[in-house]
Order: C-alpha cells, then sequence, then structure tokens
C-alpha cells in the first residue's frame, strides 16, 4: 500500500469512532476484537479508492457500519486471531462510577435496538447530522428525522423500566 | 443521552492505544482470515462432492441394470446441484460491497441474500435425504458389488432411519423460520 503512513494516521486518529462501533455492535470481548481487526482490515482495503471529497468520518462511519452487519451476518470461523491490547476494547468511560453506570445503561439500550436503528442512532449519538447520517446510511433525510424521534422514544422508555 | 455520549466520547478519545506496528499486524492477519475463509470451506465442500462423483463416473459400466442406472444419474445429479446451490448462496452474502453500499443497500441485500441461503438449505437438506436413498444401492454395488434392491433387508436400513430424519428435519426448519422472520423484520423496516 502507497500511503501506508497515511492510514495508520488516520486509524490512530480515529480509534475512538473504532471502539465505539465494536462496542455497539459486538456482543463478546471476543468478538469485538475480531470486529476491530475486521474494519481496520476493511479500512485498509479501500483506503486507497477514499478520495478527498468526502469526510474521512463519512467514509469511515460507512465502512464500519458495512463490516458490523457483514459480520453479523457471516458464519463464525475461526481465523488468525490477533492478541490485541484489552486497552482497545476495554477503555475506561469515565472516572465517575455513577456516569459510568449511566453509560453503561445506554449501551445496553442501544444493543438491544434492532440493526436499523443501532445504526441511525450511533451516527447521531457521534455528532452526525441529519444530513451526514442520511448520506451514510442512504435514508433520505426527513426519514432520518422520522427515525430518530421514533428511537429516542423508545430508548426513553427502555430506561425509564 | 447525547450530552453523556460526549462526555464518555472524550474519555475514550483521550486513551491512545493503537500502535503502528498493530495496525499494520491486523491488516496482514485481516488478509490472511480472507484466504483461510474462502479456500477452507469451499475446497472441503468441492472434495466431498468430487469425490464420489468421479468414482461414480469412473465405475459406472458396473451399474449394470437400469435401476441402479438411475440410482447412479440420479446420485451424481444431486451431487453437482448440493455443491452448485451452496456455493451461490454463499456467494451472494460474501457479494456485499462493503465499501460502496450504503447502510441500508447492505442491510436490504443481507436479508434478501439470507432469505435465498435459507431457501436453498431446505432444498439442500431435501436433496440429501434423497441422495441418502439413492447412494446407498450405488455404493453398495460399486464397493461391495452386492445388488441391495435383490436383498430385501435393506428397507429395513430405511425404516430404522426415517425416524430420526422427522425430529431432526423438524429442527432443522423451525431454526430456518427463526432466520427468516429476523429477515423479514430487517425488510419491513427498511421499507
Amino acid at each position: 500500500m502507497q500511503n501506508k503512513e497515511a492510514f495508520i494516521e488516520v486509524i490512530k486518529g480515529n480509534e475512538g469512532r473504532i471502539y465505539k462501533v465494536t462496542k455497539v455492535y459486538a456482543n463478546t470481548r471476543e468478538d469485538a476484537q475480531d470486529l476491530y481487526q475486521e474494519i481496520v482490515y476493511q479500512l485498509w482495503k479501500s483506503f486507497d479508492s477514499f478520495r478527498n471529497d468526502a469526510k474521512i468520518s463519512t467514509w469511515m462511519y460507512r465502512i464500519a457500519l458495512n463490516t458490523s452487519i457483514a459480520y453479523l451476518n457471516k458464519e463464525k470461523r475461526k481465523g488468525n486471531h490477533l492478541p490485541i491490547d484489552d486497552t482497545l476494547i476495554n477503555k475506561t468511560v469515565t472516572h465517575d462510577t455513577l456516569k459510568d453506570e449511566q453509560v453503561e445503561a445506554l449501551y445496553a439500550v442501544i444493543k438491544k435496538l434492532d440493526i436499523v436503528e443501532k445504526g441511525i442512532i450511533l451516527l447521531y449519538l457521534e455528532g452526525n447530522t441529519y444530513d451526514e447520517i442520511a448520506a451514510i446510511t442512504g435514508f433520505s433525510v426527513t426519514n432520518v428525522g422520522t427515525r430518530l424521534g421514533r428511537i429516542k422514544q423508545k430508548i426513553i422508555s427502555q430506561i425509564k423500566k | 443521552m447525547k450530552a453523556l455520549w460526549g462526555q464518555m466520547s472524550a474519555e475514550v478519545e483521550k486513551q491512545k492505544a493503537i500502535t503502528d506496528s498493530l495496525v499494520i499486524k491486523m491488516t496482514r492477519a485481516g488478509y490472511r482470515n480472507k484466504i483461510s475463509k474462502v479456500q477452507v470451506p469451499e475446497t472441503i465442500g468441492a472434495f466431498f462432492c468430487a469425490v464420489p462423483v468421479l468414482y461414480i463416473l469412473i465405475n459406472i459400466q458396473q451399474l449394470n441394470t437400469w435401476y441402479l442406472l438411475g440410482c447412479g444419474i440420479s446420485s451424481v445429479i444431486i451431487l453437482f446441484l448440493l455443491c452448485f446451490l451452496s456455493l451461490r448462496s454463499i456467494s451472494k452474502i460474501s457479494g456485499v460491497n462493503i465499501s460502496k453500499n450504503n447502510y441500508k443497500e447492505s442491510l436490504l441485500q443481507y436479508s434478501k441474500a439470507k432469505m435465498q441461503f435459507v431457501s436453498a438449505q431446505k432444498v439442500n437438506f431435501y436433496l440429501s435425504a434423497i441422495l441418502m436413498l439413492v447412494i446407498l444401492p450405488v455404493m453398495s454395488k460399486l464397493i461391495a458389488g452386492k445388488d441391495v434392491f435383490k436383498q430385501t433387508d435393506v428397507w429395513l436400513y430405511y425404516v430404522i432411519a426415517f425416524p430420526f430424519f422427522y425430529p431432526f428435519s423438524r429442527w432443522v426448519f423451525k431454526r430456518y423460520v427463526k432466520i427468516v422472520s429476523d429477515a423479514e423484520n430487517i425488510l419491513k423496516e427498511l421499507e
């Protein structure tokens, strides 16, 4: 690959984003490691075709989310598992126990959403605009707004339970 | 909710854990996984189909009655179909373009491919049951030189095997119903 250094910088600059995607989509520690590795591999595969006319985060989310659904749809087969450092997939959330619990509760509620809703709420929480969410997901901007309203209601009712 | 996520994100961003060498290792391991994932199951599947097909075709002149010849030809056709249907459904699931598709397109393709995969598995299941029936007389003739149709006790094996086949088929189809209903729900959600 020609732009090895550039690619490494992109991954290092976005490791938090990849971490959050794996946290939302993977259910076990092993799955999270596999998914993290798979996302990095898929990003590397398409890095040369990435054009600077799109935001790097848009390109990254598109591939990370597609890789996650591909990962969930494929049969698990034993491949090469890298002994990934636990800090990559087990980051300290905050330094406040109550907030840590709240974050874990939020992750748990998001994990319960269906796969369409999961992607949309993750992109929203990550600070993407409705236009960006529409570009990544393929839904219209209006549809994104409607769906987000429904998802928020669903999350609130789950948290209240 | 968004504020809490923002605080967590800020904290996560501060914790740098990935290294240059780890990124390179991950891309290399991913590449090796792709090779082994594609090659191993396809090679095993092709081997299990090709060996009996070749064996029957090479020895087809030994199937000297019309019913044994019929069983031999049916076995070859079924083995080909089993191989073809499995590979086709797997290639549809693997054929989703991760770098070009948006989320909706990928979900649509996966849900449709999954439903086709289940249909192919059902067909495969019935074909395998027929294969069990037709390959037994063929192999019996080719390996042991016996014409099982002239030995009345062979039907006993079929009678004994059927009660085991029935609950197994019920279990298999129950599992498929869940996969199809999940895929249908996603398709509805995307409409």
